[in-house]
């Protein structure tokens, strides 16, 4: 979903989306985009470079939850959860 | 104070307080109920409505202003901030803002309605000091920003119309006093087209690059048909403008045949949107903004036949019934009652409690009732004038009213909701639940 290239990779914390330097509402969209493919899991890690309030309904109303996590400076990362893990 | 935590401090000071945008919503809601029921106080002069002091002017202003205005000023300081990036610099003058403005409007309409010139003077000084307010928040918020650059000069072009809307809605004021324009038709179809086209149209044409592919889930559409849908829809409002206050019939027609052009490439933005998106199910809101789609473009051809006398005696009041009702109200029906809940929802999780859903908001009853009277008092208030039949336009207008005591209802329930969520415990951290 969206243009431009694909910037996910998996690793041992779970599935990583960068989303910095796209404009609205493409972070959101790429995001939802992931956490709804079958192969992504139930954990994934977003980095992006503001806090994504918008997504946090959209969050919701798939059951997945959001905490923030530590990231690079200027990042803002975070960590979500399928269900309540 | 960790990073992550310093970050999120950033960002949710850029996230007002909900009682701002709330209370102009609020507003909103409570002059769409006035509105239509000053429509059907209205109803028999309604359809050879072209202009001057009355109900039918008091039921447009309420509309206009108590409505599509309040509602605009509330999601500008909602959303630019946060779109932006840039917080405002204080908070304390949208509250002035709310203060004047609403007053003001209340004012305006009895004064209108009543023809009590006092009163709507006082109105007007209030409405304008407000939206002068507003106008410099905005602008101040749209200076420091440095990205977003087509929402961004859709701000400025809607803080020029409205400025040059003021400006000339004061004229239009004082001239009722004292004679002072040398033709008040004309000054009152320049504020109509700067208030619908310019101040409002620009806002709804602006917000719409951003929030419907958020509401849909779709990329951005491509930014070179908003860059040509802004571009000529400048032209348009230059056009028109200039038009109407010289009485030149070939610029009001060149602006209509760019604003039509403005339409084709907004709508095709919209349509490439809705075609790439990810959510495949669209709610009930999609229908009121697939019909104000089509009204936009419907507005300017019956402007087009006002002006050369093919949209028959009534064609004044069908151009300003279809473009303030049918395309800005309907539009912005549809965009309230998904970004209310949105909102609620956004707010709630800030709170860190559980979060209502914002499907839960939004499949209920009063949507459904809403929709079920708004189509057909569109129907039939435009039915009444073009036929010059008043009781079908009071028929319709009772409807509307209907719908918007339903609408009402609707906010009631998302405020309720949104303030009855409980706040959670402070955890350790900067962690939100989104839900479950």
């Amino acid at each position: 979903m969206g243009t431009g290239p694909d910037r996910s990779w998996r690793a041992a914390d779970g599935v990583h989306v960068d989303v910095r330097g796209l404009g609205p509402p493409e972070p959101m969209v790429r995001i939802l985009a992931l956490i709804e493919a079958p192969e992504t899991g139930d954990v994934v890690i977003a980095h992006l470079d503001r806090e994504p309030i918008y997504l946090y309904p959209e969050l919701a109303e798939r059951g997945w939850r959001h905490a923030i996590v530590a990231g690079d400076p200027g990042e803002v990362r975070l960590r979500l959860t399928r269900g309540g893990g | 104070m960790s990073l992550a935590a310093s970050f999120l401090g950033g960002a949710r000071s850029r996230l007002l307080p909900p009682s701002i945008p709330f209370r102009f919503f609020g507003a909103a809601i409570v002059f769409h109920v006035a509105a239509w029921l000053a429509l059907v106080m209205a109803a028999d002069e309604v359809p050879g409505f072209s202009g001057g002091l009355g109900m039918p002017l008091a039921a447009l202003h309420l509309l206009t202003l108590g409505v599509l205005a309040a509602t605009a000023i509330g999601a500008a300081f909602q959303l630019l901030p946060v779109a932006t990036r840039q917080p405002l610099t204080a908070v304390w003058p949208t509250r002035l803002a709310f203060w004047l403005f609403v007053p003001g409007v209340l004012a305006m309409g009895h004064g209108m309605g009543a023809i009590h010139l006092p009163v709507l003077a006082a109105g007007g000084g209030l409405v304008s000091t407000g939206l002068v307010v507003f106008a410099l928040i905005t602008a101040g918020n749209l200076r420091r920003a440095k990205d977003l650059r087509l929402v961004a000069a859709h701000g400025w072009v809607a803080v020029a119309a409205l400025a040059a809307m003021l400006a000339l809605g004061l004229m239009l004021v004082a001239d009722f006093h004292a004679a002072l324009l040398p033709d008040h038709g004309a000054a009152a179809l320049a504020h109509l087209i700067l208030a619908g086209y310019g101040f409002m149209g620009m806002l709804a044409l602006g917000f719409s690059h951003i929030l419907v592919p958020m509401f849909v889930l779709s990329p951005a559409p491509p930014t070179w048909l908003g860059r040509t849908q802004l571009l000529l829809s400048i032209l348009g409002l230059v056009l028109g403008v200039v038009g109407a206050l010289a009485g030149n019939t070939p610029l009001l027609a060149a602006a209509g045949l760019s604003g039509l052009a403005a339409a084709a490439a907004y709508l095709g933005a919209m349509a490439v949107a809705l075609k790439t998106r990810m959510r495949k199910r669209l709610d009930l809101s999609f229908a009121f903004m697939a019909v104000a789609w089509l009204m936009l473009p419907v507005s300017l051809i019956l402007g087009l036949g006002t002006l050369f006398g093919r949209a028959g005696g009534n064609g004044p009041a069908l151009f300003g019934f279809v473009l303030v009702v049918g395309w800005l109200l309907t539009f912005l029906l549809g965009v309230l009652q998904r970004i209310m809940p949105f909102l609620a929802s956004m707010h709630a999780s800030k709170r860190g409690g559980k979060p209502p859903l914002v499907s839960e908001l939004m499949s209920g009853l009063p949507l459904r009732v809403l929709a079920a009277c708004h189509f057909p008092a569109l129907a039939l208030v435009a039915a009444g004038i073009a036929l010059d039949h008043g009781a079908t336009v009071r028929a319709g207008a009772v409807l509307g009213t209907a719908g918007a005591l339903a609408f009402a209802w609707f906010g009631a329930i998302v405020i309720r909701r949104m303030t009855a969520t409980p706040r959670a415990a402070p955890k350790p951290g900067a962690a939100g639940p989104a839900g479950g």
